[in-house]
C-alpha cells in the first residue's frame, strides 16, 4: 500500500478536476504558443516582468554577494600592485586621449570642409549578466533596463583580451533588467566589413554553427582568417569593432552570384559576464 | 496560513533558488531546473486544483526568459504534472529514491520535449550537448529530496506532526 501525504487524502479526489484542469492548461498553453509574439504575448510579458523581476534582482543580489565576499579577500591582497599598475596605464591613456582628441578635432574639421556626416559619439553603460540559462544560449538578462538608459536595439559590447568586441543587441529593455539577443541568434544581423580585404557583406546568425556574412563579391578576395569588424554602415553598431574572424569562404548558395563567408564569434556566449551597451549616439554640431 | 498563500511562497523561493541555480551553474552550460523539481513536490503532495495550476505558473516563469516561443514551458509543466499524478499510484514520493527516479525521468521528458517543441514550432536548437544534459537531470534529481521535504514540511504539516 502506498504512502501518501494525508493532505492529499483529506481533500476528496475530483476525478473531473483530474481531467479537465490538465486539459485546460494544455489548451491555454498550446494557445499560447500559436499566438504571435507581438502584442498580446509582449503584454503578458510586460506584466510578468513586474512579478517575476524582484525575485530575479534578489538572487542576483545574493550570487553578486555571495562571488563579492571571495573576490573581495583576493582583491585586497592584489591591490597595492594593480593600483600602481593602473596608475601608469592612466598615465598613457591620458597621453592616448590627447592625441585622439586632436585627430577628432582635426577630423571634424576635414568632414564639415568636406561637407561629411559629422561624427558620432557614443557612449554607454556597463551591465553584468544577470541570468543565462543554456538552453536560451542565444540570449541574455542584464542587470539594467531603461531606467539606467538602456534602450531596445541598442549595441551590446563585451571584452575579450581587453578588446572590445560585438556581443549583441538589445531585444527587449524593461525598468531594471534587459535581454540581450546574442550573435548566434537567426535574428541577429548587422553590416560588416572585412580586414584586409575590405570587403562589406551582411552578417547574420545561424545558430549552433559559425555566423553567415553574406552577399560578398562573387569575385572577392576575402579568405580564412580575416577579422570582421561591425561596418560605417550600420547605424546600430559603431563601426570598427570586432565582431569575428573568417573562417571558411564559399558559395554556399551554389547561385554562382555571390560567396557566403562562416565567421566564428569573437564573443564567447558562455563566457559572458559584464558587458557595455551603448546609449544612443549625439551627433556632433559644428 | 491557507494553501493557496503556502505555495506562493514556496513558489517566490524557488524562483529565487532557480535563479541563483541558474547564474552560477549557467556559465558552465549545465540547466538546473529548481522550478520543475518544486512543480514536480507540489503535485506529489498536493491535490489536482492545486498542482496544475502551480505547474503552468512555473512554466510560465520559465517563459518570461524566452525569446522564441512563448508557452511551451507552460505546456511541458502541465504534462510533467499529469505525469507525476499518474506515477503517483506506481510511486511512493514520500521516499527519496523514488523523488529523484521521478525527477529524473521528468527533466529527461522536459528537456527532450522542449527542445522538440522549439524545433518545431521556430526551427531553432536549444540542444546544448549531451553532457550538460546529462548534468542538468541528474543535478535535478539530486536536488529532489530536498525540494520534496520543503514542500511536504511547508505544505503537509499535519502528517508530520
Amino acid at each position: 500500500m502506498q504512502k501518501k501525504s494525508s493532505h492529499k487524502k483529506n481533500n476528496s479526489f475530483s476525478d473531473r478536476s483530474n481531467k479537465v484542469l490538465p486539459a485546460v492548461f494544455v489548451l491555454l498553453s498550446v494557445l499560447l504558443m500559436l499566438l504571435p509574439l507581438e502584442s498580446p504575448v509582449m503584454s503578458a510579458k510586460v506584466l510578468l516582468s513586474y512579478i517575476f523581476v524582484p525575485q530575479i534582482r534578489a538572487a542576483h543580489g545574493a550570487v553578486e554577494y555571495a562571488e563579492g565576499v571571495n573576490k573581495t579577500i583576493r582583491a585586497l591582497l592584489d591591490t597595492h600592485g594593480e593600483n600602481e599598475r593602473l596608475k601608469e596605464e592612466m598615465a598613457q591613456l591620458r597621453l592616448e586621449n590627447a592625441q585622439a582628441r586632436e585627430v577628432f578635432l582635426e577630423n571634424e574639421r576635414l568632414s564639415a570642409a568636406l561637407h561629411l556626416q559629422t561624427p558620432r559619439i557614443w557612449g554607454g553603460i556597463w551591465a553584468k549578466t544577470a541570468y543565462r540559462e543554456p538552453t536560451q544560449w542565444n540570449s541574455v538578462i542584464i542587470d539594467k533596463g531603461t531606467l539606467e538608459g538602456v534602450q531596445e536595439r541598442a549595441a551590446v559590447i563585451a571584452q575579450k583580451d581587453g578588446e572590445p568586441v560585438l556581443a549583441g543587441v538589445v531585444l527587449e529593455a524593461q525598468e531594471h533588467t534587459a535581454k540581450v539577443l546574442l550573435l548566434r541568434d537567426e535574428d541577429f544581423s548587422a553590416a560588416v566589413y572585412a580586414s584586409p580585404s575590405g570587403e562589406e557583406g551582411l552578417l547574420v546568425g545561424a545558430g549552433a554553427a559559425d555566423m553567415k556574412m553574406q552577399y560578398l563579391p562573387f569575385l572577392s578576395d576575402i579568405t580564412e582568417g580575416e577579422k570582421v569588424y561591425t561596418s560605417s554602415a550600420s547605424g546600430l553598431f559603431p563601426a570598427g569593432i570586432l565582431v569575428g574572424e573568417v573562417t571558411q569562404v564559399g558559395d554556399e548558395e551554389g547561385m554562382h552570384s555571390s560567396l557566403t563567408a562562416r565567421v566564428e564569434p569573437a564573443a564567447d556566449a558562455s563566457a559572458i559576464r559584464e558587458l557595455f551597451v551603448l546609449t544612443k549616439p549625439t551627433e556632433k554640431q559644428k | 496560513m491557507s494553501d493557496t498563500l503556502k505555495i506562493f511562497i514556496l513558489f517566490i523561493v524557488s524562483t529565487v533558488l532557480h535563479w541563483t541555480f541558474m547564474t552560477i551553474f549557467g556559465g558552465v552550460g549545465i540547466s538546473l531546473n529548481v522550478m520543475l523539481v518544486f512543480a514536480c513536490a507540489v503535485c506529489a503532495f498536493m491535490k489536482p486544483a492545486y498542482g496544475y495550476p502551480t505547474a503552468f505558473v512555473c512554466g510560465l516563469f520559465l517563459d518570461f526568459f524566452g525569446v522564441k516561443l512563448f508557452g511551451n514551458n507552460a505546456l511541458t509543466f502541465t504534462l510533467c504534472a499529469s505525469m507525476v499524478y499518474a506515477l503517483e499510484k506506481r510511486l511512493d514520493f514520500e521516499a527519496p529514491v523514488p523523488q529523484m527516479l521521478g525527477v529524473f525521468g521528468l527533466s529527461l521528458f522536459a528537456v527532450l520535449f522542449n527542445v522538440a517543441l522549439l524545433k518545431i514550432f521556430t526551427g531553432f536548437s536549444a540542444w546544448t550537448g549531451f553532457w550538460p544534459f546529462v548534468a542538468g537531470i541528474v543535478l535535478n534529481a539530486l536536488l529532489a529530496p530536498a525540494v520534496f521535504w520543503a514542500v511536504r514540511r511547508t505544505c503537509c504539516k499535519e502528517k508530520n506532526n
